[in-house]
């Protein structure tokens, strides 16, 4: 989307946003219709594909949201503003979850099978579905949403040194969980 | 959730088959349609969202428990049956006050009757101690007149028992001196009580 595009959004999304918070029913819907998807499927893949957990951080997102409308300052994108809380509250669910990460043998993670050049986008799903909490966290925030390591220590209150210590295991579990694909042409 | 950092981050990028396998992943993905009504439905018990009147409406029934049917029909059933008894209480209670009423100024009537015939004995009883000073045509009067009122009452007194004998023996005892009066007209009197 270009710059204009963004701007007529990021306008629209206002307008839309000071209906709702006079009660209009139609815009929450267009405003949910609008950013929902992608919500979703962040949420979703932050919980590691449990769809009954993202749909429940989908709606408390967006009730926080609504709650917070009026607090919001229109410095960033609505859709941003969004997944933040809906990150906040995905974190919130993992904890909730007390799932244990999986203690990744790094030396163990490494052997694989022979590279590959090619990797099947639903392959690279599981291996991130399979990551531990932190690393798939970080992982996404990074190489699937495109934040830099700044952004993403202030969203979860780490240091970005963490940001990319996370970020360096999570690829190399990423890697062994697919097989070693890519090692051939990685640019190092 | 996170380890903590490490003091030395190797070095690690993307390859160019991994840059294209995330650039390839989807972005978005439709959530189930159900989500968004369940959203609405809790924006508008917070109050963020207004609630739609036929929602209140369709809402008010669904929300009631379906005993409420059985106890509004008995509610029902006993606000007619209550109805119903004081109705009948109300009728008896009126027909017991009529009777009362009718049966006091039946007692009344006797009691009128008693008076009026006692007056009129002691008039006929003055009449007769008179008798020999008084002149023949006042004393035939007074004997009609008399006659007269015994007969109205023996025929109200067969009105009222019509099986007493001894109204039917006057009544017959007049008739049979009507009869042997021969062409004599009977005289008229007017009574007025």
């Amino acid at each position: 989307m270009n710059a204009a595009a963004e701007a007529v959004k990021q306008d629209s999304d206002r307008v839309l946003a000071e209906l709702v918070l006079g009660g209009d029913e139609p815009a929450f819907r267009l405003l949910y219709g609008r950013h929902t998807p992608r919500l979703y499927l962040l949420v979703l893949r932050f919980l590691g594909g449990m769809e009954a957990d993202a749909e429940d951080v989908v709606q408390e997102t967006w009730l926080k949201a609504t709650e917070r409308l009026n607090t919001f300052r229109w410095e960033a994108s609505f859709g941003s503003w969004l997944s933040a809380i809906g990150l906040n509250v995905a974190r919130e669910s993992l904890r909730k979850r007390s799932r244990r990460e999986e203690q990744w043998n790094d030396e163990t993670d490494m052997a694989g099978p022979a590279p590959r050049d090619k990797v099947d986008p639903l392959d690279l799903e599981r291996a991130i579905r399979k990551l531990p909490d932190g690393y798939r966290t970080v992982l996404l925030l990074h190489d699937v949403e495109g934040f830099r390591h700044e952004e993403i220590a202030e969203q979860l209150g780490i240091s970005a040194g963490t940001s990319k210590s996370q970020l360096f295991h999570a690829r190399r579990a990423m890697r062994a969980s697919l097989g070693g694909y890519g090692k051939d042409d990685r640019h190092v | 959730m996170f380890d903590e950092p490490r003091d030395i981050v190797p070095h690690d990028e993307l390859s160019d088959a991994e840059r294209r396998a995330f650039a390839a992943l989807p972005r978005e993905l439709a959530p189930p349609p159900a989500l968004e009504e369940r959203t609405v439905v809790l924006l508008r018990q917070r109050g963020q969202l207004p609630i739609p009147l036929s929602t209140l409406r369709r809402g008010d029934v669904s929300r009631r428990p379906s005993w409420w049917i059985t106890v509004a029909a008995a509610a029902a059933i006993a606000v007619f049956f209550s109805g119903l008894a004081v109705g009948q209480y109300i009728g008896m209670r009126n027909a017991s006050i009529v009777a009362m009423a009718t049966a006091r100024n039946a007692q009344e009537a006797a009691d009128r009757v008693q008076r009026t015939g006692d007056l009129y004995v002691a008039a006929l009883a003055s009449l007769g101690r008179l008798s020999d000073t008084a002149n023949v045509a006042e004393r035939d009067r007074a004997r009609q007149t008399a006659m007269a009122a015994l007969g109205a009452a023996a025929e109200q007194m067969a009105h009222i028992a019509p099986d007493d004998p001894l109204a039917a023996a006057v009544l017959r005892g007049l008739n049979l001196r009507n009869r042997t009066a021969g062409s004599e007209p009977p005289s008229r009197s007017v009574i007025w009580y």
